[in-house]
Formats: C-alpha cells, structure tokens, sequence
C-alpha cells in the first residue's frame, strides 16, 4: 500500500529522519514505536504529506507520489487520527463527520438529514452505535477518537494512521477501540498505529517497526517478537530490569500522610489510607475511578466535601496547596501542559515555583541562586535542555516530565503524589523517573503512585490501594501484588464490597 | 554546565526582543521623518513637550500592562481616569488645604476600585472584559449624576505636576518614568513580579504550585486602578478642573501601547520596556503629524494601520516553521 525508501528529513540543527525505510500493506496493522525523539511522528507527517522528505521516495498505491500539501495525502485516502483530537466540541456528530463536505440539498442549503443518515451508516460499519444528533462535547473520549475515524472513512479511506490513540482513554474502552480497528483491518485498510503501550502492541498489531534516534533499526512479524526484544530494539540496550528494587520501608509508628473518610462527591465517596515515610503507595483502579479527584481532594485544590488530612502530625479540615506545600507535600498532576508546567516561563523558573519563597530575599528575587539550583537538577536528573533560560515549551516530553519532577522534588520533603507520572514518555524517559521515584523514597519521601499502567504499579508499589467509583475497594500488600489480583479489585461492584 | 556568556545573551535577548527591536526601529523611523519635515521637531523642548504630554498615556498604559500579563484587561481606565478627576476637583475646589489627602485618597480609591474589578473577576469567573465593562458603566453613570459639565478646581501650585520643570524635564514625565522604572524593577527582581508571569502564563499551573494567584490578580488591578487615578490627577492638574468625559479615549488608548509593545493578549508574557516604547511610538507619531499639520482623524487612520503592521510583524515571525 505504502513504501518509503531511504528517507532523509532534517531541521535546522537535527536530522529527524537518516535513511528511513518503511513498509505497510493493504489489511495489516503495522505498529510504529520508538522512544520519544525517534522519528515517530516526523515520518508519519511525512507519509501524510505534512512534511517533505529531502530525499528518498514514497511509493504509494503502486506509483511515486510527491505529496505538494496534507490535503492531497487525505484525497488519495491517508488519514491521520491525532492524540489531539481534531473536533469542533459544539457541533453534533454528523456535522463533526460531515465537517469538510457537509452534504447540501436544494439550493445549496446544507442537508442535515442526509447527513445524519450517512453519519448513521458510516458509525455502523465501524460497528458503533452512536447518535448523529448528539454533541461532541458530551460524548467520551474513546466516542469522539471513533468521530475522527468516521470522519476519515467518508472518503476514500486506505491508510489509517493512529497516533497513540490509547493513551487517552480506558482499558475498556481500548479493548473496543482494537475490536474496531481490526473491522477496519478486514475491509482492506492499512493501519499503521503508534503507541508506547507494548502489551497492546501485541495484541493487534502483525508487524512492527522500530525506529531510534530518526534511525530504522528493523521490521519484524509481532508473533516473533516479546517484550524483551522489542524494548532491546528500542532501547538499543538490555532492559533485563525496567524497574529498581522494592524496598520496604522501615515502619515508622506515625505515618506521614493519614487520610480519613475523604469525601467529594460525586467521584470520590470514600477514601481512608495511610502512607508512611518511604514508602511508595499505589493508587490503581480504572479511569474515573476517583484517583486523580483523589489526589485533588488530598492537595487541596479542590475543596472537599468532608473527611480529615492528618500530615506531619498536624490535622487539617481544609487545605490548600499552599499550606500542602509549606508542609512539605507536593502534586505532580496528570496534566503537564495544563495543570504542570508554565509553558511561557524558562526552566529555572518553572523548577523554582513552589519554591520561590527559599529564592527571594525580602521582596527580591534571588535569581542567580535560582539559575544556579536550576543547573543542579538539570545535571542530576540529565534533563536534555540546552540551559535553565530555555523555555520549557521546546523540550519534549520526557524532559518536562523531569522538569516537573525537579520542581517537586526541591520542594517537598515529606509527600509527594504523582498522578500518571510515565503518561507519554518513551521507555528510556520511564526508567530513568522509575529511579528518580525509588530515589525520593529512599530519602524518606511517602510517595502516593497513581497510575494507569498496571506493570508500573506492580514493579514499584510495595503496598496497592484499588478504587472503584470513588471508594477504595481493597488493598493489596508485598507478594500479593499482582495484575490480574488488581483488576479484580477494580472491577468489583461496589455494592457487593458494601 | 552552561557558559556564562550564553546566559548573558540570552539575557540580553529577552530584554532586546523582536516586538522590541520593531517598536524602537519604528521610533527611529518617525524621529527621522520628524526631523527632515521640520525644524522645530528635532529640539529639546519639543521631546520635553512631547514627555509631558505623554504622562497620561503611560500611566494608564502601565497600568493595563499590569492586568493584560496576568491574563486579564481592564477596560475601567477610562472610567477611573473621569471619576478621580471630578472626584479631586470637586472636593478641592472649597477646600484647598485638604489637596494633598485628597490626592492620596484619590489614588487609594482607584486602587481599591481596581482590587474590586480583580475580586469580581476571580470569585465569579466571569471574563474580565465583562466584568470591567461592566463596573465602569457603573463608575461612569455615577460621575455623570454628580456633574455633566467640567467642575471643581485646585490649588494652583498643583498644576505644577502637569507644567512643572526640575533642569527642563518635566515633572509628570519625571513621575511616569519612575513608576515605569518601579514596576520594570518589581517584575523582573521581585518575586511578586515572577508570580505575575507565572500566573499570567498558566494560572492552574500556578495555583497548583502554591502561587496565591488570587491575591496576584487582585495587585495586578488594583495597580492598574492607581495608575489610571494618578492619570486623571495629572489631567486635573493640567486642566484645572474635574471633567466627566475625560477619560473616556483613555480606555481603548491604554491598550495599544501594550499591544504594540509585546505584551500578549491572554499574559504571561511581555513587560513595560515595550509599553513604555508603544507610548513614546505612538505620541512622537502624534507630534510630527501635528507638525505635518495632518488633521487627527488622519492621524488616527495612520495611527491604526501602524500598530497593526507592527504588530503582525511580531506574529508572523513568532509563528513556528
């Protein structure tokens, strides 16, 4: 269906794409992975004609073409569903689908029935039952990636690329996502699809190409493949061991952080632990479960309902991150560019933040001991950044993340709750904030591990709550830890754990 | 590690900008024009003229300045500028000893009306464009119940800020630049000036990290009403009297500096160099049209095309490739 062969591609001061090659064929789901900074998504842009190779051919539907814009990529039928989904939130679902060649009647008025009758048939043969009347604001997130597919499909669709599509919704929802995809699959179409999740690689994908540093390191059939082969492609080195060792924490007769009948309704209704100095807690359960509210509750930037805070031996009935933070607990959100860093400020600047009052003298800023402590934890978590004046809007995101974790690493000494922490970071990024946790731990940090990916809580948690619509359902300890243990935990009705 | 000397050029990069190096290039080219059109222009009496008249202009665009980097805008100005004018001359006028309190009440009340406006704005989430529109339709109401016409007076030793002289640099010039050096000193080497950034910048973010973002929206307008006080104060003294109209172009005149300046819409980033070049721009512009004898409206015809040239100019070069 499509071949690349021998593509350069650079940019002033890199070469994103050094002699890459790559093939897909008509009915295949071929999987796209590297770490962050591999080429991943310079060569889909190039396939889909955002950019133009310097040199090297594309072949594609048995002639080379020379894509001049996107659009004529989309016309001869390559599709391209973002991780940042492309919709208008306030338009219906035939209209989002509909968006680029509304169907028009007489007069040249824009048809809506037509339109919701072939947005019907279309979800259809993608075998999801959605209404066509319906907002695109009020569907979830996992509806809306098939709005974006729907879309592609009201032309010619031959190649799908998806761009790390799972990354933003639940594991149940996933498993849907995979089910459509392999319908799409048996129609003919090719798919090349992006994600960091190897499990899921696995599971769908029937090739799988590896690229590292804009390099091609080689194609291989899934079945050949496990998974200590594909992250050695990646990596580029052994990864007997992704995760540090488990260390119990001596107990400490108080905990550090004590949290009792925590209540925000409607997504958190009750939540009682303990975390003790040392220790790194997981919080797993699936997504809506109330983690992340949670964690908002406990940081208090969000005011709950009722329940008791206990830290460092102090009890609060109201916090707010500014005390949180002046008693030594810190949050690193789930929302990097939203909630995180302050994409228009430098790195040193966004590393001080919550810690600004130790770099100001009276009412003066302390600048250069700012910069100063800013080159400390560049060099000490080797955040790839050309200086603490960058902006932290150019970084990728591995190193934001790390920024992020230098910020809050400097600024609380006690807790620190870390909400998706691995969330888009490649797997070299992943080992490396793997330690840093083990790290804080170790200096007698209770960490609170909040995570979608069950492999990370098992590899790093040495004591797991499970929640389960706002209420922690179980707790899982030492050599119990298991996947499918937690999973039980996070599916169970509520009303029979009650 | 990183040199030293990078540091101080990226230093130096981020006080010489692009907005910047277009704003001043632009100030060269009307110094230029001024001086090949007329004799007169190129003097320095006409600069200290052009200084002392520029006074009004700076304090309300210093003032918006504040409120447009933590993200907001504050189109009260006008209405401040009205209100503390009247206010001033009308309580003067009769009682001439009390102009030094009322001139310091003056400016706590602009202030305390700005901190209203910043209350307002972070309590009900309302969009500050609403909010300001809204409590300056009030301010401006009430001012024209007190008075249509100009009223009130002051003492004329007063009117010294607007005329006075130290060595031939006028007074209010001489108060506008320290207000522009004070608030350039507070943002960049305080750490009041950093929350400003931060919270205009991601105020989640902000908040998040234990930044009281309120409290720094609420400086940023209350600031801003000061300013815009101490305009309508430099405006009594100029005129001798308290005019309900006076401040009404100062609203929409207190944004474009700030805009031509460098100062993004939505804040986070920018500062007062660039403003305090958009005013010196916009009102050399004014002087060597007067001098062209170009009748206003088409100053303001010229006046508009420039600050959107200028200002595309910026974007398109900030634009990624």
């Amino acid at each position: 269906m499509i071949r690349l062969t021998q593509i350069v591609k650079t940019f002033p001061g890199v070469t994103a794409l050094d002699d890459v090659s790559f093939d897909a064929v008509a009915g295949e789901v071929h999987a796209l992975v590297g770490e962050n900074g591999a080429g991943k998504s310079t060569l889909i842009k190039t396939i889909a004609g955002a950019y133009r190779p310097d040199s090297g051919t594309i072949d594609y539907d048995g002639e080379t073409r020379v894509w001049a814009s996107p659009r004529e990529a989309k016309d001869a039928g390559i599709h391209v569903i973002y991780q940042e989904l492309n919709l208008f939130p306030d338009l219906s679902v035939a209209e989002n689908i509909y968006i680029g060649r509304p169907k028009r009647g007489r007069f040249g008025l824009i048809d809506h029935a037509a339109m919701a009758r072939g947005a019907r048939e279309i979800l259809l043969r993608l075998g999801h039952d959605l209404d066509p009347s319906a907002h695109v604001k009020d569907l979830s997130v996992a509806d809306q990636q098939m709005v974006e597919i729907a879309k592609a499909m009201v032309g010619e669709i031959k190649l799908l690329v998806l761009d790390e599509p799972t990354a933003v919704i639940s594991g149940r929802e996933a498993d849907l996502l995979f089910e459509r995809v392999a319908r799409l699959r048996s129609a003919g179409v090719c798919i090349v699809y992006i994600s960091h999740r190897l499990e899921e690689i696995f599971r769908i994908a029937d090739r799988v190409t590896v690229l590292k540093d804009g390099r091609y390191v080689g194609t291989r059939p899934a079945g050949e493949l496990d998974r200590e082969r594909l992250v050695a492609m990646m990596v580029g080195r052994e990864l007997s061991d992704i995760y540090p060792g488990k260390i119990l924490p001596p107990r400490e007769a108080a905990p550090v952080l004590s949290v009792r009948n925590l209540r925000m309704p409607p997504r958190v209704r009750e939540v009682s632990f303990d975390l003790h100095a040392g220790e790194i807690l997981g919080l797993a359960g699936l997504v809506g479960a109330g983690r992340s509210e949670t964690a908002h509750a406990l940081f208090g930037s969000v005011p709950k309902e009722s329940g008791v805070v206990t830290l460092a031996g102090e009890t609060f009935n109201r916090l707010s991150p500014r005390v949180a933070i002046a008693k030594g607990m810190g949050f690193l959100t789930e929302d990097r560019k939203g909630e995180g860093l302050m994409l228009l400020l430098d790195a040193a600047a966004n590393i001080s933040a919550p810690a600004l009052r130790g770099f100001t003298r009276g009412p003066l800023l302390d600048r250069k001991a700012e910069i100063r402590a800013a080159e400390d934890e560049i060099e000490r978590l080797r955040i790839a950044v050309p200086g603490p004046l960058t902006g932290v809007d150019k970084l990728s995101g591995g190193n934001q993340q790390k920024i992020l974790f230098a910020r809050w690493s400097r600024a609380c000494h006690r807790v620190l709750i870390l909400d998706e922490p691995t969330r888009g970071v490649d797997v070299g990024a992943k080992v490396e904030i793997y330690a840093l946790i083990r790290g804080l731990a170790d200096e007698g940090v209770g960490v609170l591990l909040i995570s979608s990916e069950l492999p990370e809580i098992v590899g790093l948690c040495t004591r797991v709550l499970v929640m389960r619509e706002g209420v922690v359902t179980g707790e899982v300890s030492g050599d119990d830890i298991d996947e499918t243990v937690i999973m039980r935990l996070a599916t169970l009705d509520t009303g029979a754990a009650a | 590690m990183i040199p030293v000397s990078r540091n101080r050029l990226s230093r130096l990069w981020r006080i010489v900008d692009p907005p910047k190096l277009i704003v001043a290039s632009l100030v060269i080219c009307v110094l230029l024009i001024g001086i090949a059109v007329s004799a007169r222009f190129g003097t320095f009496s006409n600069f200290m003229n052009v200084l002392e008249q520029l006074a009004a202009l700076g304090f309300v665009s210093l003032g918006q300045t504040l409120v447009v980097l933590v993200g907001g805008i504050d189109l009260s100005i006008g209405a401040v500028v009205t209100a503390s004018s009247v206010l001033l001359a009308g309580t003067v006028e009769n009682n001439p000893a009390l102009m030094v309190p009322m001139l310091f009440a003056v400016l706590v009340a602009g202030a305390a009306f700005g901190a209203l406006n910043g209350i307002i704005t972070i309590r009900t989430g309302v969009h500050p464009l609403v909010v300001t529109l809204g409590t300056a339709t009030v301010l401006n109401g009430l001012v024209l119940l007190y008075t249509l016409l100009p009223t009130g007076g002051v003492p004329f030793w007063f009117e010294e800020f607007a005329y006075g002289r130290v060595l031939g640099i006028p007074i209010a010039g001489i108060v506008m630049l320290l207000c522009f050096a004070a608030t350039g000193i507070m943002l960049r080497f305080t750490g009041l000036g950093r929350a400003l950034y931060a919270v205009g910048g991601n105020p989640e973010a902000a908040r998040l990290s234990g930044l009281a973002s309120g409290r720094v929206t609420v400086f940023a307008y209350a600031a801003c009403g000061f300013f815009a006080a101490l305009a309508g104060a430099y405006y009594v003294s100029r005129t001798g009297t308290g005019d309900p109209r006076v401040g009404d172009p100062m609203t929409l005149a207190s944004i474009t500096p700030v805009v031509v300046g460098g100062t993004i819409l939505g804040g986070g980033r920018g500062g007062v160099l660039g403003t305090l070049l958009g005013v010196i721009l916009i009102s050399l512009l004014n002087n060597v049209l007067n001098y062209m004898s170009v009748s206003t409206f088409l100053q303001w015809v010229i006046q508009g095309t420039i600050i959107i040239l200028a200002v595309s100019i910026f974007v398109s070069r900030k634009r990624p490739a």
